[in-house]
């Protein structure tokens, strides 16, 4: 799933996937503000078929952050 | 003029007055429902009560339909969501955010409720929750912005939804209402041309200080923040704009910025305060009622869609 989602914030940001690894930070290093996170988090949503509520994008800082909470919400 | 706005929220001509923080009181709000728009009172970061008084005094002075402007980064945010809900305005604009979770208790309580976007992804987020429209707001509005601008945000939040759209920043006049229109808007939201009418509560001197604003007078800090803002160049921009290229922390910026919108919208100081403004604020050379800015807008609106022809 890592690869998945490291390829679908390179798209949505425009940065390159291999420079994503599971500590990258989407505001201190992809420097992404509110409505990027808006973008990814819907691109998550479309791609794996969950629904990420806003509040709980606070909780979503680092991409480890992501793929935690797409295996608890049971993406596999 | 009919269009899903007017319908959705009552009114007579789809012209919404955008909920200002300090500046957006009953006076006001009731002023621009008297004259046929839709009034908004700003709730910024006001406790329930402080609002529900508010509400209470427009309904003294207009029985027209009237909203609440709710500002989510607020920390009365969720005791003022709950109050409306009581009151039960007509309908709830939101800023700063999602108000994903607040949704179902307006909804259920039969309020209309109107997000401001700055993205395509926000407004398609918000139609799938099922809000009733939402306002697109570029960056030439005064106050919080995002980064797009009116002419390029509206038409693909327009084209990217199916829900009505209401075009905010940059608008003042009937030529504005007019473009809005052409863009796919079904309404315009306004604030700088509100923040001069007679009716509106601010000093004279900030008043004043957008009747005389040039074009080029406005200006944008806080970009290195995160939290971008719109005002008129004084002493304080360009002391808050030395210190965001010296580096400052967030901190010292704030200290600068604390309780700056209150000093130049109460006590007239618009040197070191803050007086948030568009970038329209340079078209705005006279102080009239509301009903004589909303009557003009769509007499000129009106004007120019036929010459256009």
């Amino acid at each position: 799933m890592l690869e998945r989602v490291k390829e679908i914030i390179a798209e949505q940001l425009n940065v390159e996937a291999k420079d994503i690894t599971e500590e990258t930070s989407f505001k201190e290093d992809l420097g992404a503000d509110s409505l990027d996170l808006f973008e990814i988090v819907m691109a998550f949503e479309d791609e794996y078929n969950v629904e990420i509520p806003s509040e709980e994008l606070e909780g979503l800082a680092t991409v480890g952050d992501v793929l935690n909470y797409l295996k608890d919400k049971g993406v596999e | 003029m009919k269009t899903r706005i007017t319908e959705l929220l009552g009114i007579e001509y789809p012209i919404i007055q955008g909920g200002m923080a300090w500046v957006a009181e009953h006076h006001l709000a009731a002023a621009v429902s008297g004259a046929g728009g839709f009034g908004i009172l700003g709730a910024a970061n006001a406790p329930a009560e402080t609002v529900r008084e508010e509400i209470r005094k427009v309904r003294e002075l207009t029985d027209k339909p009237f909203g609440v402007n709710i500002m989510l980064l607020s920390p009365y945010a969720e005791e003022v969501a709950r109050m409306v809900a009581e009151e039960k305005v007509r309908a709830v604009t939101t800023g700063a955010g999602s108000p994903e979770k607040y949704l179902k208790l307006w909804q259920d309580a039969g309020i209309k409720v109107i997000p401001v976007v700055a993205s395509v992804a926000l407004a398609r987020r918000m139609e799938r929750c099922h809000v009733d429209a939402v306002v697109a707001e570029g960056m030439e509005s005064g106050g919080h912005i995002g980064s797009q601008t009116t002419m390029t945000l509206v038409p693909q939040v327009a084209d990217a939804v199916e829900i009505p759209v209401i075009a905010a920043g940059g608008i003042a006049d009937g030529r504005g209402f007019a473009a809005a229109r052409m863009l796919g808007a079904e309404g315009v939201q306004m604030g700088t041309v509100f923040v001069t009418a007679k009716e509106s509560i601010v000093h004279v001197n900030y008043k004043q200080r957008i009747l005389k604003a040039k074009d080029i007078d406005s200006e944008v800090t806080g970009m290195s923040t995160g939290h971008p803002i719109r005002s008129l160049r004084n002493k304080m921009t360009r002391e808050y704009l030395r210190l965001e290229k010296e580096g400052a922390s967030f901190e010292e910026l704030e200290q600068l910025a604390a309780g700056a919108l209150r000093k130049a919208v109460v006590d007239g100081d618009v040197m070191y305060g803050t007086v948030m403004a568009g970038q329209i604020a340079g078209m705005i050379s006279e102080e009239k009622t509301c009903r004589e800015i909303i009557d003009s807008i769509m007499q000129q609106a009106e004007d120019v869609m036929k010459k256009a022809m």
